[in-house]
This record gives C-alpha cells, structure tokens and sequence, in this order.
C-alpha cells in the first residue's frame, strides 16, 4: 500500500521532475555558449538579467496588459454574442460569413501596418487584441452551442420552448467546455496581438517596444527575459480558462452518445438557386463594405489608406501596375508552397501530441508548458533568435510555422478527446480492444469535427508563421514584399500584400471547409461551420 | 388554450428524406385517445412509433392529416403546460441536479419554480428518490435517471402523458415495479396518456387500448382493447386471460 501510495505520488510530479531536467540541460548547453554563439543563453543567465532589468518592466507589462485585456474582453464579448446569434439564425451566419473568414484570416503582421497608419497607438493594439481573440472564441462557441443533446434540446421543445429557450437552458450551459476552450486559445493570442502591434507600432511602453529597443543591444539574456515575461502572462491566462474548463468539463460530458443523425435544415432546400447565390454575393460584399465604411468613419488620407477600390486601382488600372503584379505573382510563388508544407506538419504533431496525451497523460503534462513557450513567445521577438540557430533557409520558415499553427490545433484536438462520452470509449474496451484501436474506432472519429476545426484554425495562423519568417529572417515571399513596402512608403503595396493575404487565407480555408462537407456529408455528420 | 384531454391523428402521413433514401415514417395513421384512458403503442423497432407521440407533441409537422392534441394545436397545448413527456433516454441535463432536472418544464413554461417547491418534494417522493435531490445525473444509476424524468413529465400536472418507451433501458424485473408503480401513479392523475413501448406485457398490464403498428410504411394495423379492471396487480402478469391477449397482439405483430 505505503509503495503505491509513493508511486502514485511520484507518478504525479513526473512533469516537474522532466521539466526540471529540461531546464537544468539548457544550463548545461547554455553556460558554455556553444550553441549559436550565445543565441541560446543559460537560464541562469536570463534571470540575472530580469533581475538588472526589474524597474523597467512593470510599466512595460502594465502597457501591454491593458491593451491585451481590453482587447480581449472586446473580441470575446463580440464573438459569443455573434456565436448565440449565428445559432439562433442561420441566416445571418451566412451572410456574416464573408466577414467572419476575413477577420480570421487577417494575417496580424500584414495587417499590423495598416492598423498603424489608420489609428492611433492604443486603439490599433487593442484592435488587434480583440481580432486574435474574436475568431477562435466565435467558432468554438458556434460549435459548442450546436452540438448540445438533441434529446434535451427535444424536452424544452415539448414544452413549447423556442429557440431562445434551448439557448438560455440547454445551449449555452452545454457549450461552456467549448466556449472556455475558445477563451483559452484567445486568451496567449491576445497577448500576442497586442505586443505584435507594439512592435509595429509607435508609442513608449508595452514589452513589443521593449522588444524592439532591445533587439540592437545584442543581448540575447534580456530578450529572452522579455519573451519569458510575456509567455508567463499568456500563459496565467491560459491556464485560467483551462482550470475554468476543467472544472466545467466533469458535469457537463453527456452520459450517452446521441445517436440522431443530423438532418439538413429544411430551409436548405426550399431555397433556390437565385436566392442561395444571392447570399454568398452578399457575403462577399459584406467585408468590403466594412472596409470601406471604416476608412470613411476615420477620415484618413486616401494616399494612405487605400479602399477596395484604391487597392484595385493600384494593381490593375495604374501605370506601375505590371510591376505590382509581377512583384506581387513573385511573392506568392514563394510563400504558397512552404505555408501549405507548413500548416500540415503543424497539424500533425498536434494530432499525434493529442493521441499521445490521451494515452500518456504524463507526456501531456511535460509537454504542454513547452508547447505553451513556443506558442506565446513573441515570435517576432524569438525569430532573430532563430535566425541563429537554424540560419536563414526553409527550415527557420517551417520550424516557425510549425510551432505557430500547433499550439491552437492541439489544444482544439484535445478538448474534441475529452468530450468523447465515456459510454462510447468503454464499448470497444469491453470487447479488449487495445488503446490504440479504441483511438480509432471511437475517440478520433467522434473527435473528426474538432480535427477539421483545428484545420480551419491553423490556415491563416500557417501563414502568419510563414510572412513573419519571411519578414524577419528569409528576406523571401509576402513577408518581406510587406516589409520593404513599408520601407519605401509604397502605400498601395502595403495594403494590396495585406488584401492578398487575406485572400489567400480565404482560398485555403474554403478548400478545408469543401474537404469537410464532402467528409461529413458521406458520414452524416454535422459540420461546425 | 386545451379544450380536452383526448389526442386525436386523422390520417397522419410523414415521410422523412435521409441523405440516401427517403422513409415512410407514418402512411394514413388515424388514433383516438379518450380522455382519462391510457393508450399502448407498440410495434418493431423504426416503425414509427416514436413519430407518432413527437408529432402529437408538435416537435414534428405530419405532410398531412390532422392532428389534435387537447383539441387543438400540438404546440399551443404543450406551450400551455398541458402536456408532459418523458422520452426514452432519459434526456436530463448533465449539470442540472435531480431536483433542478424536474423543474425543466417550469422553467421553459416561465413559471415560478418556488409555487412548485412542494409537489417536486412530493414527487421525488413518489418515484422513490428520497435523499437523491441534490445528486447529478452522472451519479445515478439508468433505473434512477429514468425515474427522474418520470417525474419531471408529471411536473406540471399535465392532462396529457406522453411517455416513449420510458422504461425501454430497464432491466425486467425493475421495469415490472415501474409499470406498477406507473400504473398507481397515473390513477392518481388520470391523465390521457399514450405510452410508446416494444414489451408486449407491458402495454396489455397499462393499457386501456393497444394500437399495433407495423414497418414500411409505418402504419397501425389494429387496436386491440384491453378489458381488464383497475387497479390490476401484479398477479395479472400470471392470469391466462393476460397470456391469451399478449399472444394474440405478438400474432398480429408478426403476421404480416
């Protein structure tokens, strides 16, 4: 017994003791700067370092908090209010369709230019904030809230409910887990949204300008410092949400597996061709008029900012226009391949680092604090860093995308594990299926939807990875084509690569969305989308 | 507002369209449940049994026919609170304790739960959950969680039950103590209830009429009437007369 007991003792600090390990070896490889030239200074040394620095940080962070936090309380506000109501009407989800996909897939640092010359330096950090909070939060609400029980939502039905009922009773209390998982993917971006604006922007405090003094002073201990200081604070906030869900979670798994398959909404049908094509036109005009209704509302300069129009005028009707395409056609070629390379490899140790923690949940214990580090470590901050260590090639782009598409991929995969109902995962069991065989008869099918979610998730994150290699450290693709723009005050080039991307970003996660229908259709199951 | 208790479908179609094929769910279904009697649906398994009480409740919309329930429109009598249900699964919500599970109704029909705060007492009593108000779902056993949602149908005293196979997960033993312990629970409410069920003894010991369907199309075949005085007890379930009817309706249930 007293040996068990220990075992199960040890068995829980497992995680602190390889972490520990882990730390203590990056003292060792650190201390002797072997490893790029000092690139990779030795923990000890990043903490005499934040410890010289101490009186500079607290109006730095206090900046950036502010920024992050209005930004995330926006974003998130915005985006369960918009989730309840795509819910409720279906309509409206897609006419916001449009709208939706392009603010998702609004790279921040092709857009982080455009934010700077449009508004003034708080309101364009806390813009981004609540635009890398909005999405993430959006959809796992909209997925959250349409896949509670069928059967309860059939008792408030019977009652005579309508659709605010089963949202006010059933919905929304069901789609807690799912709403805390979105708030915790928002909660790392957020930070890292407001420091990215800071970085591209002007103003005096906030750690990205911290960042960006200190990038000259080749001090690799006081980057660090500042990146370890910013991951601690997305990560409190992360870890917030997963105690919050955590705690949600154990009530709320359904008993049973609803077996109903979900059928077409009527109203699918009884729409016609006309109408149907109408709407996704709506849709698509919809950004576009929120664009240029926007630079309308702010009264900038037209030199400065360019509406659809100006951008149009720009690459297609102007004299310089042949070059902007040829440059344009230029930077695609490069970025395209390598984001696609990328968001794959990025989804695929997600999916396996989910497998892997379901089955060892130790290995997602030590894991997770280091995926956490990747992930909220400014990676503006970290590439120059990179740039050290892996030198200037593919592998910088890829190692960078990689680790920006994993974190949100893992943690959407995992939450899709967890919901998997107990009743199902006990039934290959009792035929003595092996671990391995009931991942895949049960816990990755029913966890497919969260699968495709993370997908849709990772594309615009893939080439937010890929641009910003491209910008700091290949010199190659979108990135760098955004980067000298600014440089030459090439206004038009600034928001035709940001419009671009954007577009891009669309085309993949279109085809995502295709790959799904096609999956779920065959299946019969609900997309989330 | 209800104008009687009765539940009445006059040749009630509804075809339903899956992604490959399309099932007659109900061809020409016509059904009359008096007021105060207990009326046993039974039939294989996708026969449409089920189809029939969610178009009484209003949750589906038949193709065509004519459906009353308490005289008038499904939805206007359960959005009354005329009516009570309890479906299979047992269909409570995960984070809502036994007590707040039974006060569902109450809270979609935006009354005030403190009016009801004795008789979800009284019924927790009834269904024999004493000591269990405060528990979850999650930790309950089936037998338990199908109790709660009897008792969360009976909530709001409702002239009309629907119960769809409600005690289809039990065990036979256990589901022998629910059918009597239904059976004493009803008589106390007489509510007109139509009760869809696959166990032969279970709708001759409950019901008043049997109504025996048959698949593709759903249809009803024949209703069979239940002659048998009330109370019955338990020594009915080893009565001849009792056998004789059960095999009579497992012969119309087979013989197509």
């Amino acid at each position: 017994m007293a040996s068990e007991y220990q075992q199960n003792w040890l068995g829980r600090f497992t995680w602190l003791r390889n972490l520990l390990l882990l730390i203590a070896l990056w003292e060792v490889v650190g201390r002797p700067k072997l490893v790029a030239s000092g690139a990779l200074p030795p923990p000890s040394a990043i903490l005499v370092s934040l410890y010289l620095d101490r009186a500079d940080y607290p109006p730095h962070i206090w900046a950036t908090l502010q920024a992050a936090v209005l930004g995330f309380i926006i974003g998130n506000s915005a985006a369960i209010l918009a989730g309840v109501l795509f819910v409720i009407s279906p309509l409206a989800l897609r006419l916001a369709r449009g709208i939706n996909i392009a603010i998702f897939s609004l790279p921040p640092i092709a857009i982080v230019p455009v934010l700077v010359l449009t508004l003034s330096g708080m309101t364009a950090r806390v813009v981004l904030a609540a635009l890398g909070c909005y999405f993430a939060t959006m959809t796992a609400t909209v997925l959250g809230l349409s896949q509670a029980d069928q059967r309860s939502m059939d008792v408030v039905r019977a009652y005579g409910g309508n659709s605010w009922t089963i949202m006010r009773l059933v919905r929304l209390r069901s789609a807690l887990p799912s709403i805390l998982g979105g708030l915790r993917i928002a909660a790392p971006n957020a930070v890292l949204g407001a420091i990215l604006a800071e970085f591209g922007g002007g103003g005096r405090w906030g750690l990205g300008t911290y960042l960006l003094g200190s990038l000259g002073r080749a001090d690799p201990p006081r980057l660090w410092g500042i990146g370890l200081v910013a991951t601690a604070i997305a990560g409190l906030a992360y870890a917030i949400f997963a105690m919050a869900g955590y705690h949600v979670t154990g009530a709320s798994t359904a008993v049973t597996i609803p077996a109903s398959v979900a059928s077409t909404s009527s109203d699918e049908h009884t729409r016609t061709p006309l109408i149907r094509a109408s709407l996704v036109m709506a849709s698509v005009i919809l950004p576009l008029l929120v664009w240029w209704l926007l630079l309308k509302a702010i009264d900038v300069p037209s030199l400065i900012a360019k509406t659809p129009l100006g951008v149009i005028d720009y690459l297609f009707l102007a004299n310089s226009a042949p070059t902007a395409q040829l440059k344009l056609l230029q930077a695609f070629s490069q970025t395209l391949p390598i984001t696609i390379l990328g968001l794959f490899a990025g989804l695929a140790v997600a999916f396996l680092l989910a497998i892997l923690s379901e089955t060892f949940p130790a290995i997602a214990r030590t894991m997770l604090p280091i995926a956490l580090v990747t992930q909220t470590m400014p990676l503006v901050a970290l590439t120059p860093l990179l740039v050290l260590l892996l030198g200037r090639g593919t592998a910088v782009t890829l190692w960078i995308t990689i680790s920006v598409t994993f974190f949100p991929s893992f943690a959407t995969i995992a939450q899709g594990l967890i919901l998997v109902p107990k009743a199902a995962l006990e039934l290959p069991r009792a035929y003595g299926a092996t671990k391995v065989k009931e991942l895949q008869l049960v816990a990755v099918p029913a966890s497919l939807p969260y699968l495709f979610a993370a997908l849709r998730l990772a594309v615009p994150r893939a080439l937010l990875g890929v641009m910003i290699a491209e910008w700091l450290a290949t010199g190659t693709g979108l990135g760098n084509l955004l980067n000298q723009s600014r440089g030459y005050l090439d206004y038009g080039m600034i928001w035709t690569v940001a419009a671009a991307s954007v577009l891009l970003s669309i085309l993949l996660y279109q085809l995502v969305v295709l790959a799904e229908r096609k999956l779920f259709g065959r299946l019969g199951m609900k997309t989330s989308e | 507002m209800m104008i009687d208790r009765s539940i009445r479908l006059e040749n009630v179609s509804k075809t339903f369209y899956t992604r490959s094929k399309e099932v007659k769910a109900l061809e020409n279904v016509s059904l009359s449940c008096e007021p105060g009697s207990l009326t046993a649906l039974i039939g294989p398994s996708g026969c449409g049994k089920s189809t029939i009480l969610r178009v009484a409740l209003g949750l589906e919309k038949p193709d065509t026919g004519l459906v009353l329930t308490g005289g008038t429109n499904p939805q206007i009598a359960t959005a009354s609170g005329a009516t009570g249900v309890a479906f299979q699964d047992s269909a409570l919500l995960p984070w809502r304790t036994v007590e707040g599970n039974i006060a569902l109704p109450i809270d979609v029909l935006g009354k005030r739960r403190s009016e009801f705060g004795g008789y979800i007492r009284d019924l927790i009593r009834l269904v024999g959950l004493e000591g269990f108000e405060k528990s979850l779902p999650g930790e309950l056993s089936g037998g338990m969680r199908q109790r709660v949602s009897i008792a969360r149908a009976l909530v709001t005293s409702p002239g009309i039950l629907l119960l769809d196979e409600p005690f289809g997960a039990l065990d036979q033993i256990l589901r022998r103590q629910m059918n009597i312990e239904l059976q004493r629970i009803w008589s106390e409410s007489r509510a007109t209830t139509l009760l869809v069920t696959h166990g032969i003894d279970e709708a001759v010991f409950l019901a008043d009429q049997v109504a025996v369907m048959h698949n593709r199309p759903g249809r009803i075949v024949t209703i069979i009437d239940i002659p048998f005085r009330r109370p019955r007890s338990k020594e009915l379930f080893s009565q001849t007369a009792f056998h004789k009817l059960g095999d009579a309706i497992a012969t119309t249930l087979h013989g197509e």
